[in-house]
């Protein structure tokens, strides 16, 4: 074992054990301790991810990928499956985000959580979510990446249900839980697949043996995308992510933009030979992608609650990295992945600030006006703003732009993949500054709760600062095609089809922020000019395109139908009717046994006493 | 071996037997019954007593004791239950007490 090695295992190690502990501990650890002690070992995992990385920076490139094994996990018949880590450039880059950026919104939630009834419950989640998470990164095998992945979705169920007060909490976590479920089920039986078709799960045995082309291998594809779609909220099974906005919003920062959602792109750059072994499910997922990001941006132009705009937001830029990753731009996905973390968690927490201020007021309607008594959020909000526009020198003007340079190549396909991208972006000027200019910039009566005179409690304030900084200067992780260090680091394990030529990566970006300062323009005269006309919104885009209407009339309507129809016909009279039955024949016969015991001592004694006759006669005769 | 042959104790017992069976079965009285109980009872011991001297073993004289001992337990709880039956102006007839019918 490598001191790499050594150093994932202790990452993945110290969330789990914060949870072990605060859950042992119960009211001998107070909710203040909870939190540090949740804190402290997430900052923990994210010093060891450091220490990963140093450690797989000295080695040469091409030695830097290697698996560790504590145990046998799983021994079936011929099959082993081990607990097996895998350390290399793509994981632990996964680790530096999804510890680092945890351990910051879990250092917000000490603020933003105090206070609150079962404090220690949160924590415990908050790093069994962080354990989970980074289990699906390292996961050497597609078994245990599937344990990590029903994890996710586990840990995500309980903190959207966080506040289990409320039946819409209660219904929001179900409805992610079931979505997710299905999208497990895909991939699971993917692996089923897989594992028929040679016999190994772990990583580089499966893209060894996997067939190439055939049908087969674009089942395995289509099952792995399915899984995918679902833990990302891309189309069709996206509902379940504006929903989760119910859980409390360090969650929504840290599971719903930040970190699990963005696992199904991390699926498609880990999986990528399954991917690339089938071209047309990598259409299918580029286009999910760029429907998704189209759609996802239109809803957000018309929704009122502050965190559901976000949720939307969240979906749309998952869309790219699905168009990137699913363009086998790689890096590109990954890169905004990364930097959507940043940007994301930033606008997440600073909306948090304020809805704390505001005793949990989540209509912007009604949170107009905020801007002028909290400038320090507002400012933090508009860097948040501008790196999701992808305004330079803004961390999403890279990472974006660079996904949209990736799919000028792609032919006719990639034309129509360009122009949802850029469309997207305009929407994201949109309704990043319509969100904007409604509750930081106008002119109105809300009126925050400060206590002092800072905007939250330290922590909230110092973690919303740190992320608007990287969030500002992340982006220069990469700038294509002068400087691409992530490229290059990330090359061994996911080399990108293409490197977009420098032409291109100037068309694209050009184009991109044009659009977006359109987006940000039109938005200015629509929200932030008093008296300016807003136009009433379509229903269509209120009712978020009707789909979950339309699931509910194509699947629950019918399902509930169904256990109706058998609720009646079956149980009532097969299964209920033949138990009946069967009391009733018993019921009878007692009746008619009973009428031999007639209470007459006599008779009972000539039946004994004929018993025993019997009896004699019958060993006499027998002997 | 001095005596009849144990087959004669064995006709008696039998003889014994069935007379108390039949005083059970015929008789109302739940005092007569009682009786026939205890009849029946001393047939099963004197047929145990006769198997004991037949085979030689001390066994059948040892449960021929314990019946005894059950024989007149049970005659304290009969004839208990038979005094304060009378006690309670009951009658006497064991085809009226059927209280217990199903």
């Amino acid at each position: 074992m490598t001191a790499a090695n050594a150093a994932a295992w202790v990452c993945l190690a110290l969330p789990l054990a914060a949870t072990g502990s605060i859950a042992l501990a119960g009211t001998r650890l107070s909710r203040r301790g909870a939190g540090y002690v949740s804190t402290l070992t997430t900052f923990g995992s994210f010093a060891a991810a450091l220490v990963a990385f140093a450690r797989l920076l000295a080695e040469p490139a091409g030695a830097r990928a290697s698996t560790s094994t504590s145990w046998t996990w799983l021994a079936a018949g011929p099959y082993r499956f081990g607990l097996t880590l895998l350390t290399d450039q793509l994981s632990v880059t996964m680790m530096l985000v999804v510890a680092g950026v945890g351990a910051l919104i879990i250092a917000y939630s000490l603020g933003y959580m105090e206070g609150a009834d079962e404090e220690r419950r949160y924590f415990a989640y908050m790093s069994l979510f962080v354990f989970s998470m980074l289990l699906l990164v390292q996961a050497g095998s597609l078994l245990l990446l599937l344990a990590g992945w029903g994890m996710v979705g586990l840990s995500s169920y309980l903190l959207i249900g966080f506040h289990q007060e409320r039946p819409a909490a209660i219904a929001a976590a179900k409805k992610a839980f079931v979505m997710n479920a299905v999208g497990d089920a895909t991939m699971a039986l993917a692996l089923f697949l897989l594992v028929e078709q040679t016999g190994r799960l772990d990583d580089a045995g499966v893209f060894a043996a996997a067939p190439h082309g055939g049908t087969v291998a674009n089942l395995v594809a289509l099952g792995l995308l399915g899984g995918a779609v679902a833990k990302s909220a891309q189309i069709p099974l996206h509902t379940w992510l504006p929903d989760a906005m119910e859980g409390p919003t360090p969650v929504s920062a840290l599971i719903h933009a930040a970190t699990m959602v963005t696992a199904g792109v991390y699926l498609i750059v880990r999986l990528h030979p399954l991917f690339e072994n089938a071209y047309l499910v990598e259409d299918l997922a580029a286009g999910l992608g760029a429907a998704t990001l189209v759609m996802a941006g239109l809803i957000a132009l018309v929704q009122t609650d502050i965190k559901r705009v976000i949720a939307y937001s969240t979906m749309s830029q998952i869309g790219y990295m699905f168009v990137g990753a699913a363009s086998r731009a790689y890096p590109n996905g990954i890169f905004h992945l990364v930097t959507h973390a940043f940007f994301k968690a930033l606008l997440f927490l600073a909306a948090g600030i304020a809805i704390h201020a505001l005793s949990g007021e989540q209509d912007i309607r009604r949170m107009r006006g905020i801007g002028r008594t909290m400038p320090h959020t507002r400012r933090a909000f508009l860097v948040g703003s501008l790196a999701l526009v992808g305004i330079p020198p803004f961390a999403g003007f890279f990472s974006k732009d660079s996904i949209l340079a990736a799919t000028i190549d792609r032919g006719a396909f990639g034309a129509v993949l360009l122009a949802c991208g850029l469309l997207g972006t305009f929407l994201t000027g949109l309704y990043a500054f319509r969100l904007y200019f409604v509750v930081f910039g106008g002119e109105g009566d809300a009126r925050p709760h400060l206590h002092g005179r800072a905007e939250g409690p330290p922590s909230m304030v110092s973690t919303v600062t740190v992320l608007a900084g990287l969030s500002a200067v992340g982006g220069f992780l990469q700038l294509a095609p002068v400087w691409t260090p992530l490229t290059t680091w990330l090359a061994p394990v996911a080399p990108p089809f293409a490197e977009p030529s420098g032409a291109h990566e100037a068309i694209a970006s050009a184009a991109a922020v044009a659009l977006g300062l359109a987006g940000i323009a039109v938005a200015y005269r629509l929200y932030a000019v008093a008296g300016a006309r807003v136009p009433r919104p379509w229903a269509v885009l209120e009712h978020k395109l009707y789909w979950d209407e339309l699931y509910d009339l194509l699947l629950a309507r019918p399902a509930d139908r169904l256990a109706r129809g058998l609720g009646r016909f079956v149980e009532q009279l097969l299964v209920a009717g033949s138990i009946g039955e069967v009391a009733r024949g018993f019921q009878l016969g007692g009746a008619e046994v009973s009428r031999m015991q007639n209470g007459l001592v006599r008779a009972y004694a000539l039946a004994l006493a004929g018993g025993v006759a019997v009896l004699a006669l019958v060993f006499l005769s027998t002997r | 071996m001095h005596g009849p042959d144990v087959l004669w104790y064995l006709v008696l017992a039998a003889i014994l037997f069935v007379t108390g069976a039949l005083g059970v079965l015929v008789r109302r009285s739940p005092l007569i019954i009682l009786l026939s109980v205890e009849i029946m009872l001393n047939g099963a011991n004197l047929a145990l007593i006769s198997f004991a001297r037949r085979s030689g073993h001390a066994d059948g004289q040892v449960f021929a004791i314990a019946v005894m001992a059950v024989a007149a337990s049970e005659v304290v709880v009969g004839l208990g239950l038979i005094v304060a039956m009378g006690r309670r102006r009951l009658q006497l007839d064991v085809d009226t007490l059927r209280t217990l019918r199903g």
